[in-house]
């Protein structure tokens, strides 16, 4: 059993790999593996030093890393509210921060790069514990529970909209592709005001791996085996707002990694929390990845936003999420 | 027969009164879409002074786009009606169920390859709208003769960022369209003129009548399958009434205007709470409602932060989302 889980990793790993060079050869202009490899370990012969090491290794590194964040994040959720069909966007996390962000865009147009995740945070908390009030309120199956993060998200939504319209054009040409889901234009400083939060978050949500499978036994289990299950779920889905508030402050609106990433990864490791996030984190970056270098690969000079695929793709697998489950199974 | 009525004896005003009300609220709703503008100089006083300059701005702008307001909120008002009624989920909307959304790729299609699309632009909204809604039903298993009210909302919400995200591929391929994408994706009815709406008010006349043709059937439903199958209307018909008749009408309204999200939604829900449950009146009364909300929205969106327009489905969202919301938290028959 060991030895298939750590071909799987190594596949996984390679598939990454694989990945990530194909984002460094595709878009505007083809960078062929051997120019890559030169420029890369500055060997002799041709390099692209511009386009690689200023545009698409940042580029790269923060796909990957986002992706990795809004995985972890869903598999985080979906674990505590033992929900498949919950994500970052879908209990409204995306929605509020992007809502966040762009009113602190329109507020203070120069605001420094560094304090957008803290914005992006607080939208994101404040979206959350609207959800999260809610599902304490009263009980509530998943499938309400969504419910009600879709609502929270459509009205941040409708915010989002109005601020776009009525902004004047130039100080929103920049937040309209972010909001779409789009790496374009992301560098090295974006990478730079995220990945210090984003790496701590992610080895805090490994760390807590082996509490959240004490949870998805069931609250009243979870508390005879000694578990503060009220603060701990509390302190988890912390950290999976994190990950996904600061994720989307830098890459907009990427739906349905944090909803796919998990399912595809438990379909490959099972379903025990220490085995299911790794693989979620390592599929994550994979998808957005690959999203990212298809967005450029499909009609270049052209850039489709990594947004537009990860729906385009995401949303057929909700489908077929909501079809596999028992229709009166809300627990 | 008396079964059919429900509880429409629940009406808290006379039937009169209220219709009476509704006209008022559409002729002030009219009067108010008509005389705001930017050109705030231009006021009805004007052309009785029969300054050529503002009849012209009367007659070909504004005029147009009020029955434009007023016509997208008979459509989509009865759409809405028709989806709850069928689907018995006080959710259904063409907006959460897709259709809206599969309307305005329908209609990305005929904008960007006009010539390899078999409709004009209204049918092709038509068609997106028509084959969003059937697939969502078929998600929350409506041809199999039960539908899960869970499934449908969640299907139609997944079917609806599909289409979406299909509309925003579109775009991406096409820059000229790019341009008024903020503008057309959230619903714009600023720069109508009169052919499209005269077009619009035939499928908005067609729709009415056959919403009333309906109207028995949709009582029938309210009843549960069961029943509305032994009193002779088989619920599956019913079924196929109501979507051809929310996908024709919310098709011809984003083929004018965009795709406006949540009017579909609370207009049929504010019907009901004036008039009780009683399909014969709601189908005239929704019609009513639609066209009023429609034509304050439009005058809203003229005077909330001039010199800019707000498109109409901002200011429509920025009502509905919050009441979609409220909603959701009360509704005691979803699960």
């Amino acid at each position: 059993m060991t030895g298939r889980l750590g071909l799987t990793y190594a596949l996984l790993g390679a598939a990454a790999l694989a990945v990530a060079v194909l984002s460094l050869a595709v878009g505007a202009v083809r960078v062929p593996p051997g120019v890559i490899i030169n420029t890369l370990f500055g060997l002799d012969g041709p390099t692209q030093d511009f386009i690689i090491n200023a545009s698409r290794v940042p580029r790269t590194l923060l796909s990957a890393l986002t992706g990795a964040s809004l995985a972890l994040s869903g598999a985080i959720i979906q674990a505590i509210l033992r929900n498949p069909l919950a994500s970052p966007k879908i209990i409204g996390i995306n929605s509020g921060a992007a809502l966040a962000v762009l009113l602190a865009a329109i507020a203070v147009p120069d605001l420094p790069l560094g304090w957008q995740p803290l914005i992006a945070i607080a939208g994101g908390i404040a979206a959350v514990s609207i959800v999260y009030a809610m599902a304490e309120f009263r009980p509530i199956s998943p499938a309400r529970l969504a419910l009600i993060g879709i609502a929270v998200g459509f009205t941040c939504d409708a915010g989002v909209d109005f601020i776009l319209v009525t902004a004047d054009t130039y100080d929103i040409s920049a937040p309209m592709i972010w909001m779409t889901g789009s790496l374009w234009g992301r560098g090295w400083q974006h990478l730079e005001a995220v990945w210090p939060f984003l790496t701590v978050l992610i080895a805090l949500g490994l760390a807590l791996a082996f509490r959240l499978d004490l949870i998805r036994l069931g609250a009243a289990q979870a508390t005879s085996l000694g578990m503060n299950v009220r603060i701990e779920r509390l302190v988890m889905l912390a950290v999976a707002t994190l990950l996904a508030a600061i994720s989307v402050s830098v890459v907009g609106v990427l739906g349905f990694v944090g909803l796919i990433a998990p399912h595809i990864a438990r379909a490959l490791v099972g379903g025990a929390s220490r085995q299911l996030l790794p693989a979620s984190l390592l599929i994550g970056a994979v998808l957005v990845m690959l999203a990212d270098a298809a967005g450029r690969a499909i009609l270049p000079p052209i850039e489709v936003s990594a947004g537009v695929l990860t729906a385009l793709f995401g949303a057929p697998f909700f489908i077929y999420l909501l079809l596999n489950r028992p229709s009166h199974g809300d627990e | 027969m008396s079964l059919a009525v429900g509880r429409a004896g629940a009406a808290r005003l006379p039937l009169g009164l209220s219709v009476a009300l509704l006209l008022i609220a559409i002729a002030g709703g009219a009067l108010f879409s008509l005389v705001t503008g930017g050109r705030s100089d231009i006021g009805l006083a004007a052309i009785f002074k029969g300054d050529a300059t503002s009849a012209a701005v009367i007659r070909d702008i504004r005029a147009p786009r009020s029955l434009a307001a007023a016509l997208i909120g008979i459509n989509l008002g009865l759409a809405g009606l028709a989806l709850q009624a069928v689907t018995r989920n006080p959710l259904a909307s063409p907006s959460i169920l897709g259709i809206n959304q599969g309307a305005a790729f329908g209609l990305a299609l005929a904008l960007i390859a006009p010539h390899a699309v078999p409709l004009p632009l209204d049918g092709m909204a038509m068609l997106g709208a028509l084959a969003a809604g059937i697939l969502t039903f078929a998600i929350a298993g409506g041809f199999a003769g039960r539908i899960d009210a869970m499934r449908l909302i969640l299907g139609g919400v997944a079917v609806g960022a599909f289409s979406y995200a299909l509309v925003r591929f579109a775009y991406t391929l096409e820059d000229e369209l790019a341009r008024s994408v903020v503008r057309w994706t959230v619903g714009d009815i600023t720069d109508i003129r009169w052919p499209p709406v005269l077009r619009m008010a035939f499928w908005t006349v067609s729709g009415v009548i056959v919403a009333m043709l309906a109207a028995h059937r949709f009582n029938l439903m309210a009843m549960g399958q069961d029943v509305a199958k032994s009193l002779g209307a088989d619920p599956r018909v019913t079924l196929l009434i109501g979507m051809l008749l929310a996908a024709g009408l919310t098709g011809a309204a984003v083929s004018v205007a965009g795709p406006i999200a949540f009017a579909g939604l609370i207009v049929p829900h504010m019907a009901k709470l004036l008039f009780g449950q009683d399909h014969r009146i709601l189908v005239p009364t929704t019609a009513l409602l639609g066209a009023a909300l429609m034509l304050v929205a439009d005058g809203m969106s003229k005077v909330v932060s001039p010199p800019v327009e707000v498109p109409v489905g901002v200011v429509v969202a920025l009502i509905g989302a919050p009441w979609f919301l409220l909603q959701t938290l009360l509704a005691e028959d979803l699960e």
